[in-house]
C-alpha cells in the first residue's frame, strides 16, 4: 500500500509565499500560524515573538488576519456591541431578513445572545425575546381563532405549539441560516448564535403560574384538564415549570449529536433568537411591521390540523353532535365495495344524517370503514373555516379599518375529553 | 357511448359496478371470466371523452382529476353555520350542472330513492320504557345470581341494549374477579402468532382513531 505523504497535502498553500523561510519547516502550517493569529490578537507581546509566520500569512488572500478583539474582550461573557459594525455575518443577516434599517447590527447582535451565554438582561436577548413571544403567540392565536372558530380547546394549543412551538422556531431559525458558536464568549464573532449547553440560563419567557400540587402531577398522575391549563399554563397549554423538568430526566447519555438535553437547549435558544428578532423589529419599526414580519415567517408555514385529531369514541361523539345540534341521527350506508371474501377488501362507507351525507372513508373492514367516516365527518364539523379572507381583530388597529363584523364563534365542545390528548 | 355497444362485456361490468351500491350482490349478475384474455377484454373499459384522440375541438378547460378521497377541509352543506355566505349563495345549484365538480348537496335537493342501504340496518328509535322500579330489580337480579342473570340474558328480558345494563349495575366483585381469572387462564393458552395478532389488532385500531391509516 501506498504511504500517504501528509505533510505534502498542503504544499500548494506555501508556493504562493515569496519570503516564507520561517514557516515552511513545519508540518501543518494552516494550523501553526491560525494559533499564531490568535495569539496575536490576545497579547501584543506574544504576536511580536512569531512576527515572521505571521507577515507571510497576511500576503495570503486565503487567510486573511483575524480582526482585532480589544484586550479585554476574552473575559466578557458575550462579545461587545460595538464589535457588530465589523460582523460581516450580522450585515448579512440583516440584509436577507430584509430588515429595516431602523433596526441597528447592535440590536441585532443582541437578539442572538442567549440568556445561559450572558445572565445580564442589558447585554442578552431575554427582554426582547419575551416582547417577541407575546407577539407571535398573540398573531398566531388569533388566526386560528378566527380561521378555524370551532377548534377544540386542546387541539388549538397543539396548532399554536406546532407553528410558534421551540420545535417550529428553531427551524426557521435554521433556515434563516442562523449559526451558533462551540461555545460563547466575548471573543467570538457577535454573527454567532451564543448559548452554553451546560445551564438553561434563567430567563422568564412566558406567563403561567406553578400549580399549588405541581409536585405530584407526575408522581400520582393527577388530573390536568383543559380548563386548569387555561387558568394555569402557558400559551402552548404547557405548564410552565415542564422545561427544567423534562431537561433533567434527558441528562445523561450523551451521543454523538449531544443529549436529549442539550437538543433540547439548541432548540430553546434558537427559538428565543426568533422571538428576540420579533421583538426588536416591534421596538424599533411598530405593530405593523412585526405583523407583516410574523406572517411572512411564522404564519406561511403548513400545518397539517387533520393530523391533530385522536378520538377514542368518534361514533358517540358524533351521534352527540347531531343531537346538540338538531340534526338527523347519523346513518352509516355502505356506498360501494370490492373483494368482501378476499384478503385485501375495500368497504366505502358514508355518515348520512337525514339524506345529507356528513362523511365517507375507505377501510378494509366494514366497522373500520364507519369509524373512520364518522372520524372525517366530525374532522369536517370541527375545520370549519369562513374563508382565507377572514379578518382578524389586529386588523382594526390599521388607520382605514373598515367597520369590525364578529367573527364566527362556535357554542363549544361536542365532548369534553378530559385530558386524553398527550402531545 | 357507442364504444360500450360494440362491446358488451363492457356494459356488462358497468352494470355490476352500479350494483355494488348495494351490499349483497346479486349472484346472477357477476360473471366470472375463466380466461385471461376474456379478463382482459372485460376489463377494457374506453377511456374518458377527454383522453380520445384527436381531443375535442374546444375552448373550455378540461378538468378530469383522478378519484381521490373527500377532503375533511370541504365542509359539508349541513354544517355551515346559519351566516354564513356560501350558505346564502346556493353554491350547490351553481354546481349542480358540473359533472366533475361534486359539491355537497343540500337535503331538499337530494333524492330519498337514490341513498344506499343503511349498515348496520337502522336499529329502532329509543324507547325510553325503563322505569325507576324496572332499574331496581335488574339490580337485584344481577346482584342476587350474576351467573344466571348475565347482561345478555337481564338486556333481552327489559328490551334494553346490554350497554344500559352495565351502566346501571356492577357485578360482584369476585363474580368479576372470577370472570377476570377465566379470561386470564384462556389468553394464557394462546400461542405467540394469537397473541401478536391480538396485539396488532389494538395497534391497528389506535392508529386508525389517530388518524394515521
Amino acid at each position: 500500500m501506498k504511504r500517504l505523504r501528509v505533510e505534502r497535502w498542503t504544499n500548494q498553500l506555501l508556493t504562493a509565499r515569496s519570503g516564507a523561510a520561517g514557516g515552511i519547516s513545519c508540518s501543518a502550517p494552516r494550523i501553526r500560524c491560525l494559533a499564531a493569529a490568535a495569539r496575536k490578537s490576545l497579547s501584543t507581546a506574544a504576536a511580536e515573538s512569531s512576527a515572521p509566520v505571521i507577515d507571510g500569512l497576511d500576503n495570503n488572500p486565503r487567510f486573511p488576519p483575524l480582526e482585532d478583539i480589544p484586550p479585554q474582550a476574552a473575559t466578557l461573557p458575550s462579545p461587545l456591541p460595538e464589535r457588530a459594525l465589523q460582523s460581516a455575518k450580522l450585515a448579512a443577516l440583516h440584509a436577507r431578513l430584509s430588515l429595516s434599517q431602523k433596526i441597528p447590527l447592535q440590536t441585532l447582535a443582541r437578539t442572538l445572545v442567549d440568556a445561559s451565554a450572558d445572565s445580564h438582561p442589558r447585554f442578552n436577548n431575554t427582554n426582547l425575546a419575551f416582547v417577541g413571544q407575546t407577539l407571535i403567540n398573540y398573531h398566531v392565536a388569533e388566526q386560528f381563532m378566527i380561521q378555524y372558530p370551532r377548534l377544540p380547546m386542546e387541539i388549538l394549543y397543539a396548532a399554536i405549539k406546532g407553528i410558534a412551538g421551540d420545535t417550529s422556531l428553531y427551524h426557521i431559525a435554521k433556515s434563516w441560516g442562523i449559526e451558533s458558536a462551540a461555545a460563547p464568549g466575548g471573543e467570538v464573532d457577535p454573527g454567532f448564535l451564543q448559548y452554553s449547553l451546560e445551564n438553561d440560563g434563567d430567563a422568564i419567557l412566558f406567563f403561567g403560574s406553578v400549580r399549588t400540587e405541581a409536585k405530584y402531577l407526575d408522581k400520582y398522575k393527577f388530573r390536568r384538564g383543559v380548563s386548569s391549563r387555561v387558568v394555569f399554563d402557558n400559551d402552548f397549554g404547557d405548564r410552565v415549570d415542564e422545561f427544567a423538568q423534562n431537561i433533567e430526566d434527558d441528562e445523561g447519555a450523551s451521543g454523538d449529536y449531544g443529549s436529549a438535553a442539550t437538543r433540547k437547549r439548541a432548540e430553546k435558544a434558537h427559538a428565543n433568537h426568533v422571538r428576540a428578532v420579533v421583538g426588536a423589529i416591534y421596538a424599533h419599526c411598530g405593530r405593523d411591521a412585526v405583523k407583516a414580519f410574523v406572517k411572512a415567517h411564522v404564519l406561511s408555514r403548513k400545518l397539517a390540523l387533520d393530523k391533530l385529531f385522536y378520538f377514542s369514541d368518534p361514533t358517540r361523539e358524533l351521534a352527540t353532535l347531531c343531537a346538540r345540534e338538531d340534526f338527523e341521527k347519523p346513518i352509516a350506508r355502505l356506498l360501494s365495495e370490492t373483494g368482501r371474501l378476499s384478503r385485501t377488501p375495500v368497504f366505502v362507507v358514508g355518515i348520512y344524517s337525514g339524506k345529507d351525507k356528513l362523511g365517507e372513508a375507505s377501510a378494509p373492514s366494514l366497522d373500520h370503514a364507519r369509524r373512520k367516516a364518522a372520524m372525517n365527518a366530525l374532522k369536517a364539523w370541527y375545520l370549519y373555516s369562513p374563508g382565507e379572507n377572514a379578518r382578524v381583530p389586529s386588523d382594526m388597529l390599521a388607520e382605514d379599518a373598515e367597520k369590525w363584523e364578529p367573527g364566527y364563534i362556535d357554542i363549544g365542545e361536542i365532548i369534553t375529553r378530559g385530558g386524553n390528548f398527550r402531545h | 357511448m357507442e364504444a360500450t355497444l360494440s362491446r358488451p362485456a363492457a356494459s356488462a361490468l358497468s352494470c355490476c359496478c352500479r350494483t355494488t351500491s348495494t351490499p349483497r350482490l346479486v349472484p346472477g349478475l357477476i360473471r366470472h371470466q375463466s380466461t385471461k384474455a376474456r379478463t382482459k377484454r372485460m376489463l377494457n373499459i374506453p377511456k374518458h371523452e377527454s383522453f380520445l384522440n384527436p381531443r375535442p375541438q374546444t375552448n373550455h378547460i378540461i378538468f378530469n382529476p383522478p378519484s381521490s378521497e373527500a377532503s375533511v377541509y370541504h365542509t359539508p352543506f349541513k354544517f355551515l353555520p346559519k351566516n354564513d355566505p356560501r350558505r346564502r349563495a346556493q353554491l350547490p345549484q351553481l354546481f349542480a350542472t358540473s359533472t366533475t365538480i361534486q359539491y355537497p348537496q343540500p337535503s331538499e335537493n337530494a333524492n330519498p330513492e337514490e341513498l344506499p342501504a343503511a349498515f348496520p340496518p337502522e336499529l329502532g328509535t329509543k324507547k325510553y320504557h325503563m322505569t325507576k322500579e324496572d332499574v331496581e330489580e335488574m339490580r337485584r337480579l344481577r346482584l342476587e345470581d350474576p351467573v344466571t342473570n348475565t347482561v345478555t340474558a337481564l338486556s333481552q328480558k327489559f328490551g334494553c341494549t346490554p350497554w344500559f345494563v352495565m351502566m346501571c349495575v356492577k357485578s360482584p366483585r369476585e363474580h368479576r374477579d372470577q370472570h377476570k381469572a377465566r379470561e386470564a387462564a384462556i389468553k394464557a393458552k394462546w400461542g405467540p402468532k394469537r397473541t401478536a395478532a391480538r396485539e396488532e389488532r389494538a395497534r391497528r385500531w389506535a392508529m386508525l382513531f389517530r388518524g394515521e391509516i
